[in-house]
């Protein structure tokens, strides 16, 4: 029994810059190492990120549909954890690939087709060049805790903590 | 915004069986989000029970992946 996965990575520009190609099948490769099947990737978009992560302020995303049977899930997870080329990931479970996606992988795969290379790094972030790590997600999670969950305190059971973890799905 | 005590309309309406709600779709998430970046309550969004449920998810898939704000 398999599971149809959609999987969304955050790519370092940096990887992204030396190679396209070679970025993507890092990731397809790591999904196909752990059991996965691949059923289409492309680049999704090259955006500048909302809040710096790991130093970067821009990112490359790279949108993947996969199936996969069983626990093979646990594995990616530890895999793309430990890969720091992959600043963010999120993988969650679709009924069927988009209408449209195949066909957009395939455009990107086809003879001719150049993908645009990300524009040059902007300057580190002013608070990673002080706080260093620190800069990243646990200011962004202090901030969060530190500000009401709801605009409105109307929800009362609406209003739990956002947990990272609550932005995967299994 | 605290000298306005009137209540706003809901900014949106949702049919629960439409498509689920998307985490790429930032443009739309963010018609719910406060100028603080934070969700706008349900009776704010007008959604139902489960439409909110769906639409925080969302938003919060997509500040994991740094489309979205945490704050602002
Ligand atoms: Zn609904």
């Amino acid at each position: 029994m398999t599971t149809t996965y959609e999987g969304m990575f955050l790519l370092d520009n940096q990887a992204v810059r030396a190679d396209w190609c070679q970025a993507k099948a890092m990731v397809t490769d790591l999904l196909g190492k752990n059991g996965a099947k691949v059923l289409c990737a492309r680049r999704w978009d090259e955006r500048k990120l909302a809040y710096p992560i790991k130093g970067r302020t821009r990112g490359t995303y790279l949108l993947a549909y996969f199936e996969i049977a069983g626990t093979g899930l646990n594995g990616i997870r530890r895999d793309f954890e430990l890969d720091e080329r992959v600043l963010r990931y999120l993988l969650l479970k679709v009924d069927a690939i988009p209408a449209g996606e195949r066909e957009k992988a395939a455009e990107e795969g086809a003879d001719g087709y150049v993908v645009p290379p990300p524009p040059t790094d902007e300057a580190i972030s002013p608070e990673r060049a002080v706080f260093g790590d620190l800069a990243d997600r646990p200011i962004q999670e202090h901030l969060r805790r530190n500000t009401p969950a709801e605009a409105d305190a109307g929800d009362g059971a609406e209003a739990e903590v956002a947990e990272a973890a609550a932005a995967e799905e299994s | 915004m605290a000298e306005s005590r009137k209540p706003s309309p809901p900014i949106a309406s949702r049919h629960c069986d439409d498509p689920k709600i998307d985490y790429k779709e930032v443009a739309y998430l963010q018609k719910f989000l406060t100028p603080q970046a934070q969700i706008l309550s349900r009776k704010r969004s007008g959604f139902c029970t489960q439409c909110q449920r769906e639409l925080k998810a969302a938003i919060k898939r997509a500040r994991h992946m740094g489309l979205m704000a945490f704050v602002q």
